[in-house]
């Protein structure tokens, strides 16, 4: 009873067995048992994340001396008596453990990465990773809608380009990252915080299937029998910077759960780089920090691509046809539909508009504020709608409009740098 | 004897004829009243046996029985009680029973003998007129509601002894006029929209709504002039005609709640606090109740704090919206009431007020997802026109007064005009109200308008009602520009007024 309200894994499975899922050695299973087991205790530790990475170093006798309290004899005990069992009926379970094949190759040399993976979609995407490049996006949980467009269309742009995108699946920023990946119909890298059985936050449920559908692939260090533990939140943080080769921090309050990912790629040599804010909003005050501390500055995607490969390395042609698949942000219209006049991303803006977009740039973002600097409110509604139609401004919050998409500065980019591989 | 006395009942809005039966026999001392009378009809024994030893009568020690006729009519409130007492004396031979018949006697009698007002007297006085009857004889207090309906005479009489003068040939009191009144409201100086300062956008989107009696949603952060506005909205609001006003008032009157004397020109505001009930919106509460909704009827309905109203009680706002009616089904009775009303709210962004403020909201994804849901659905389905409000700059409070209620509401009557020309032949009044064939018939897209259409269409930003709404709104702008057509700027101005919720950009896909 005691055990139960501790929050072990399901009692009725008995307190010395755990199911085991495909793929996933023995004694990877039994570890994944042993910290669904420790879960209370590694939750109180994870305040001081330092200490928890150390812990998470451990190997399983050890973990044991550290933290198995004054109950250490029969942790002991049960870790010997354990034993794998079958999994649930009608539930298949995929993983991947050090030992096999498909574990992705750059997690194996650190101690700290976990030992074992359970995966829902993509298999084979978790095994090619060694030959693609995975650009992590991570940032705060509670974002500005600035955050969310600037994270969305990077993910859709890097999405589009053939990278991986990978992010936790929690609110905020990691939530709009997947979201712009899965429009751009590149493939997303899903790390859960919690469990593959339930996706939590609840509401989070529709990017959660889409991943998994779509050509995506979700991963979870706990056990899926597991209980929900807080320290999975920054366990999933400290997975997403082991597997990627950048990590992007978009929007992040300066509080070390925050940029745990972004620390603990610092600290293993895999580059960070950070999008800015406003100097004044708290929700950036993590990111500029990072990038007073010596992180890559990023605008836009041609910058995390730069700081990806070396700048002018990219081939151009390859990201302007990707961003073409992607669709950019103004559809081409459906054949014979008529009187529209389907306009290409290409087609100049006529002065009104450029100027009302300039404004809205600027800071004059809601229509009040563009009627009490200049102009008939009526020609200015006009002009927004028109921009929003076009795919360049998308209405964010309390009525305001934001700039979205960068596609046109990216283009212009691309030429340049053909231009000079062509010339120099 | 047996003798007939001549009223009437309300049921829901209208009144109906009954027939107050009295038959005196002899017996034990007895007096009955049946025929599905509530507690103030039962009550009305006592009354009528004071009302008339009180003035100087007698009342018989006999038998009688007084029967409401017809007897399956439910009969509610003390109206009754002066054709009682009028038809226990004529059957009791203290007055001719021959003039009862061309009578119709309504109102309640205190125990002295007085006549007092009862509610409902617009609906009596028109079904007297409609029954043909020579004269109405009532209570002096609300005898100026009954003056308004033409070709019907009307007696006030003060006490049941001034009731039985004019039976037996006499004259009736005269009519207050009403300048006399003890009740007179005085003439309600609505605020005017000079004292908002700034807010060019907001009071504009506030007139587009006044204009085309569309339904307006106002989002904004707490202390951005949201009620300050929607209570300014009855100052630009174009008087009642004649028979919308006709409609309002008798509704009114069934409630008590008519002003005195002449026809009421100024539309109904009502404004109920969120912790109403659905049967105190939309009525039923008991056979009688009218909903705010029905009082709000060609005029206004304004939600204050429209997150704070109960789902259950917001979902019940539906067949109003949609239908212009709302019916009330129980178990025993039924009745349709109209409430084609203008639906106004003002509501937060986000459960602390402050969304698209750059720094200040502190709110969780899933606390703004929240949030929206509970005005999700068909409420915002049905509101055609969203308004942001932002906190102004410091010193907005001295910018000049954008425009005056009289400026606002000369153009809202203008585009009115244009509407009712255009739109008479279809029943509909308002550009709100027109359904997709009339919007076929009357809509003139030019070109570049068609073509913004198209691409709003294709880009999937708006469904097929969205796009009603959207070009609802634009007529309705063209019609206050005094344009013909409906060009690619008002159809702009309108899609940017829509109110689609904000969701692109924040998470979930």
């Amino acid at each position: 009873m005691r055990e139960a309200r501790r929050g072990m894994a399901d009692p009725r499975r008995g307190a010395r067995g755990s199911p085991t899922a495909a793929g996933i050695c023995a004694s990877c299973a039994r570890r994944a048992w042993l910290l669904g087991r420790l879960s209370v205790r590694l939750d109180f530790r994870a305040r001081d994340l330092g200490r928890l990475w150390r812990l998470l170093e451990l190997p399983d006798e050890q973990l044991i001396e550290a933290i198995g309290g004054h109950r250490r004899a029969e942790l002991r005990a049960d870790y010997a008596a354990w034993h794998a069992e079958a999994p649930d009926a009608g539930e298949t379970l995929d993983g991947v453990c050090r030992h096999h094949d498909a574990f992705p190759r750059r997690l194996r040399p650190h101690a700290l990465a976990p030992r074992a993976l359970h995966v829902r979609g993509e298999l084979a995407l978790l095994g090619g990773l060694s030959h693609e490049k995975v650009v992590a996006i991570v940032g705060a949980r509670r974002a500005t809608d600035y955050g969310m467009e600037t994270a969305r269309s990077l993910a859709r742009s890097l999405g589009g380009c053939g990278l991986v995108v990978a992010s936790a699946l929690d609110e905020g920023i990691a939530a709009a990252a997947l979201a712009g990946a899965l429009e751009a119909q590149g493939r997303a890298l899903a790390v859960m915080p919690g469990t593959l059985r339930r996706c939590s936050p609840a509401w989070c449920e529709s990017i959660y299937r889409r991943v998994v559908l779509e050509r995506g692939c979700a991963i979870c260090e706990s056990a899926p029998s597991a209980r929900r533990s807080s320290w999975g939140r920054v366990g999933a943080q400290r997975t997403l910077a082991l597997l990627a080769d950048l990590v992007v921090v978009v929007e992040a309050e300066e509080r070390p759960a925050e940029l745990a990912c972004a620390h603990v790629a610092r600290a293993h040599g895999i580059p960070v780089a950070a999008v800015p804010g406003r100097v004044t909003s708290p929700a950036s005050r993590g990111a500029h920090t990072l990038l007073a501390e010596g992180a890559r500055f990023v605008r836009g995607p041609q910058d995390a691509l730069d700081a990806l490969y070396d700048a002018g390395s990219i081939d151009s042609g390859r990201l302007a046809d990707a961003r073409d698949r992607a669709g950019g942000d103004a559809r081409r219209p459906e054949p014979g539909y008529g009187r529209s006049s389907g306009r290409a991303p290409t087609q100049p803006l006529e002065r009104r508009l450029a100027c009302v977009l300039e404004r809205v740039g600027l800071g004059e973002d809601t229509l009040a504020k563009l009627a009490a600097g200049d102009g008939d409110s009526g020609e200015l509604a006009c002009a927004l709608s028109e921009l929003e139609l076009r795919g360049l401004l998308r209405r964010g919050d309390g009525g305001r409009y934001l700039p979205a998409g960068t596609g046109h500065k990216v283009r212009a980019r691309c030429a340049a740098t053909h231009r000079e591989r062509a010339t120099g | 004897m047996l003798a007939r006395a001549r009223t009437f009942a309300i049921e829901g809005l209208h009144a109906r004829a009954v027939t107050v039966e009295v038959d005196i026999r002899p017996g034990l001392p007895a007096f009955n009243i049946v025929g599905l009378g509530d507690a103030s009809v039962r009550e009305a024994r006592d009354r009528v046996r004071a009302a008339i030893l009180n003035s100087g009568f007698e009342f018989p020690g006999k038998r009688i029985t007084a029967n409401l006729a017809p007897a399956d009519l439910p009969k509610i409130g003390p109206g009754f009680d002066l054709a009682l007492a009028c038809g226990v004396l004529a059957a009791s031979e203290q007055i001719p029973g021959t003039s009862l018949q061309e009578h119709a006697l309504f109102g309640e009698l205190s125990l002295d003998g007085e006549v007092r007002a009862s509610q409902g007297t617009l609906a009596v006085a028109e079904a007297t007129r409609k029954a043909g009857m020579r004269m109405l004889l009532l209570g002096p207090a609300r005898a100026h509601e009954a003056l308004l309906i033409d070709g019907l005479s009307v007696g006030a009489v003060q006490r049941l002894a001034s009731a039985v003068r004019v039976l037996s040939g006499g004259e009736p009191d005269p009519v207050p006029l009403p300048g006399e009144q003890e009740d007179t409201a005085p003439a309600v100086r609505h605020p005017n929209l000079s004292d908002v300062r700034g807010r060019a956008q907001a009071v504009h989107a506030l007139t587009i709504a006044a204009a085309g009696a569309h339904n307006a949603l106002l989002s904004g952060a707490p202390g951005t002039g949201k009620t300050m506005l929607a209570q300014r909205l009855p100052s630009i609001l174009p008087p009642l005609t004649r028979e919308e006003s006709i409609e309002v008032m008798r509704i009114h009157s069934v409630t008590g709640r008519l002003p005195a004397g002449r026809l009421l020109t100024e539309r109904p505001f009502r404004a109920p606090h969120h912790s109403i009930t659905t049967a105190g919106l939309v009525g039923g509460a008991r056979r009688g109740w009218i909903g705010e909704v029905v009082l709000a009827h060609n005029g206004v309905l304004f939600l204050d704090e429209l997150s704070e109203f109960a789902r259950a009680t917001l979902d019940a706002l539906r067949q109003p919206l949609e239908d212009g009616r709302v019916a009330i089904v129980r178990a025993r009775h039924s009745a349709v009431y109209p409430a084609r009303f203008m639906l106004v709210a003002a509501t937060n962004p986000c459960p602390c007020g402050y969304a698209g403020e750059h720094e200040r909201c502190e709110c969780s994804e899933a606390e703004i997802a929240r949030h929206r849901r509970r005005l999700s659905g068909p409420l915002l389905d049905r509101i055609d026109l969203l308004v942001h409000m932002q906190r102004g700059s410091a010193d907005h409070l001295n910018e000049p007064a954008t425009t005056s209620s009289e400026q606002a509401r000369e153009r809202v009557i203008e585009a009115r005009e244009r509407q009712q020309r255009r739109l008479r032949g279809d029943g509909v009044l308002v550009n709100a109200q027109m359904d997709g064939s009339m919007l076929r018939a009357h809509l003139k897209l030019d070109g570049s308008a068609e073509r913004m259409l198209a691409q709003a269409r294709e880009q999937g930003k708006l469904s097929a009602r969205g796009q009603h709404r959207a070009l609802r709104v634009a007529r309705t702008i063209a019609d206050l520009s005094g344009r013909e057509r409906v060009g690619a700027k008002q159809l702009g101005e309108a899609l940017a007024m829509r109110p689609e919720a904000a969701r692109s950009s924040r998470g979930a896909a």
